[in-house]
């Protein structure tokens, strides 16, 4: 019993971050309908960043942090400009296959900088372990699924109470609609993707501080997108959701089937959860169902 | 489109491929220049040609089930595993001769691609998009761990051969290679003139309007994806007897996405254009290797590894130009460029 909820508490808190991951993937659906697979890179760049800010410069954490998201929006914006932009009416598929292009070009720009050496950092955020009912803490992990929270909680709020948030909500019901009463729909689409890009270096530099920046490390990305599309694409509280769940599943499969078959049951558990998922709930747990017409 | 004057006065002569002696010629011409390469050309150019002609036979598949049936697949790479170790398996452990295995690797890609595909029943888009991802990781997950083939040591399987003469160099591969190809390009360029084909385009344009209009999507969309995936097999277990060593590392995600990206630059729903962004992407790619010796003599500090990066960036660059300035692809391109030429003077 305590080994399953050693395991489950630490999937839990490994969960918050690729529910962050899909959160920026559901932000970017839910306004512009675009599934982007390009948030693996922007959030491999901002965990750099963040290193050249914080390991190269040797600036405190929170300002590296502050610039890592500031030149993380940017790079989101520039995406949004250069590669997303002229693709709006075109079919969806192609702005699909554009973030992969994407994720390829900065991919090779990516290696290029590493140039085979993994980067890593001395941990910011307090260190150790502590124990609570015999099951083990790491302190540092607690801290980033709690600023996962925080993020969450702001991103809900965001939505719920501003007007830019309004605007948001508006868009993602139609486009059409919220540009006749007067929403700039293009200017929504930015700021879409430059919160998406921001919350993808919060997740990029939580993550990179327990695996090292590394060539495997935009591949999360494709863990967010099993992550957005087991809660739902177009639901926040799903993302939440659905990180969690992909969390337990890992860690709780890979702690029992592990030593069964010799290893590497975490990086498939996830897909066989996915096809199991979509199978039963084509749209995801919480996604709102959607009916064709011809 | 035709220049005025010309008439087709048969169904035979309207549905034909080659319709004029000029073409039958060129046709002709082209594949004697093709089979002779050997003769004339370096190993460079026979092994260059091999590779693509593989990959051509795994992008055709692709091509019918995305291009033709707009069925979204990134497992294509995956199925091409599943060909290639069902190859090396049957070589090795049953003692098969090749020339059983290669259309048995096919068959059970084949098989297995129906599993694979069976998400798209219930799902579409992006959503398939990441099923069949998911499906890629869960082949080579099993590819890893099971010990039938080999787990991460891979297998080596033997160069085909009749009787006492072994198929052992590039030169004598391509007389294997290049012939199944040609074959598998006959097939597919039939396939999509017939009722089946037209029936994946109707799935493509809509598939609930194809519902309704009487086309099974059930059996239709699972046949894409066998068809698909015998592709793979095929072009699985070339490569499997051309390299004689299988690998779970030959068979990465990244390869599925070019295979994507080579469907792009050609062109969707084209034969032609599989042609054509194999070749364009191949030969890109070769231009950065050669490229990156001068760069890094100009860049001393970078080596030699740029070498890898590049070409990944190179491909992405080149994906999101042809999306952005030519969504069609070179085929439609080679498609007007050939109007244009036929009905010259005129404009139309």
């Amino acid at each position: 019993m305590d080994f399953f909820l050693n395991l489950s508490i630490s999937g839990l808190l490994n969960g918050g971050l690729y529910a962050l991951v899909a959160l920026s993937i559901v932000l970017v659906y839910k306004a512009t309908e675009v599934v982007s697979l390009a948030q693996g890179q922007l959030l491999a760049f901002g965990a750099l960043f963040f290193w050249a800010a914080y390991m190269g410069f040797g600036l405190p954490a929170w300002l590296s942090l502050l610039i890592a998201i500031a030149l993380g929006g940017v790079l989101g914006f520039a995406v949004e400009r250069l590669c997303m932009r002229p693709l709006i009416g075109q079919p969806l598929f192609s702005s699909f296959l554009m973030t992969f292009a994407l994720f390829m070009f900065l991919d090779g720009i990516f290696q290029l900088v590493l140039s085979g050496q993994a980067k890593g950092y001395t941990s910011f955020l307090p260190t150790g372990t502590m124990e609570m009912a015999q099951v083990k803490i790491s302190v540092g992990d607690l801290v980033s699924f709690a600023i996962c929270l925080v993020v969450f909680g702001a991103m809900i709020l965001i939505f719920r109470y501003t007007k830019v948030g309004l605007g948001m909500r508006a868009t993602a019901e139609s486009h059409e609609l919220a540009q006749s009463v007067g929403i700039r729909v293009r200017r929504i689409f930015s700021l879409v993707w430059i919160i998406s890009a921001a919350l993808c270096v919060v997740a990029g530099v939580t993550l990179a501080r327990v695996m090292d920046i590394h060539y495997p490390l935009p591949w999360i990305a494709t863990k967010g997108l099993v992550v957005a599309l087991v809660g739902g694409l177009d639901s926040i509280p799903g993302a939440l959701l659905g990180g969690l769940i992909l969390g337990l599943v890992e860690n709780v499969a890979a702690g029992y089937i592990d030593p069964l078959v010799g290893g590497g049951v975490k990086e498939v558990a996830g897909y066989v959860l996915l096809l199991l998922i979509l199978l039963i709930k084509p749209y995801g747990i919480s996604g709102q169902v959607r009916i064709e017409r011809i | 489109m035709q220049p005025c004057g010309t008439f087709y006065e048969t169904y035979g002569q309207d549905t034909a491929v080659i319709r004029t002696r000029l073409q039958w010629i060129i046709l002709c011409v082209s594949l004697a220049a093709l089979l002779t390469t050997p003769l004339y050309g370096g190993y460079y150019m026979v092994s260059l040609i091999n590779k693509i002609a593989i990959t051509i036979v795994a992008v055709l598949g692709l091509q019918l089930v995305m291009g033709y049936c707009g069925q979204i697949s990134f497992g294509q790479v995956a199925f091409m595993a599943v060909g290639a170790y069902t190859s090396a398996i049957l070589t090795l452990d049953l003692g098969c001769p090749f020339w059983v295995a290669l259309p048995l690797s096919g068959l059970t890609a084949g098989v297995i691609g129906i599993i694979g595909g069976a998400p798209s029943l219930r799902i579409k888009g992006f959503y398939l998009a990441l099923a069949t991802i998911a499906v890629h990781f869960i082949i080579t997950w099993l590819v890893m761990h099971l010990q039938i083939t080999g787990t991460t040591n891979g297998l080596h399987p033997p160069y085909p051969s009749i009787g006492d003469f072994v198929f052992d160099t590039d030169e004598k591969m391509f007389y294997i290679i290049v012939p199944v190809m040609l074959l598998m390009t006959y097939f597919a360029k039939n396939i999509t003139r017939s009722r089946v084909g037209r029936a994946f385009v109707a799935i493509r344009d809509n598939d609930l309007a194809a519902k309704v209009m009487g086309v099974d999507l059930f059996y239709y969309k699972l046949l894409a994806f066998f068809i698909a995936c015998f592709y793979a097999g095929i072009a699985g277990s070339l490569s499997a007897h051309y390299y004689t060593a299988v690998n779970v590392e030959q068979f990465p995600l990244t390869e599925a996405v070019y295979f994507v990206g080579m469907l792009i630059v050609g062109g969707l729903g084209s034969i032609t254009g599989v042609f054509f962004g194999v070749i364009f992407i191949r030969l890109l790619d070769e231009m950065v290797i050669f490229a990156a010796r001068p760069l890094a003599d100009l860049f001393p500090l970078l080596g030699l590894a740029p070498a890898a990066s590049l070409s990944v960036s190179a491909f992405g660059l080149i994906i999101m130009l042809f999306l952005i300035f030519m969504p069609r692809g070179l085929a439609h391109r080679w498609e007007t460029f050939k109007a244009s030429y036929r009905l010259y003077p005129f404009a139309y």
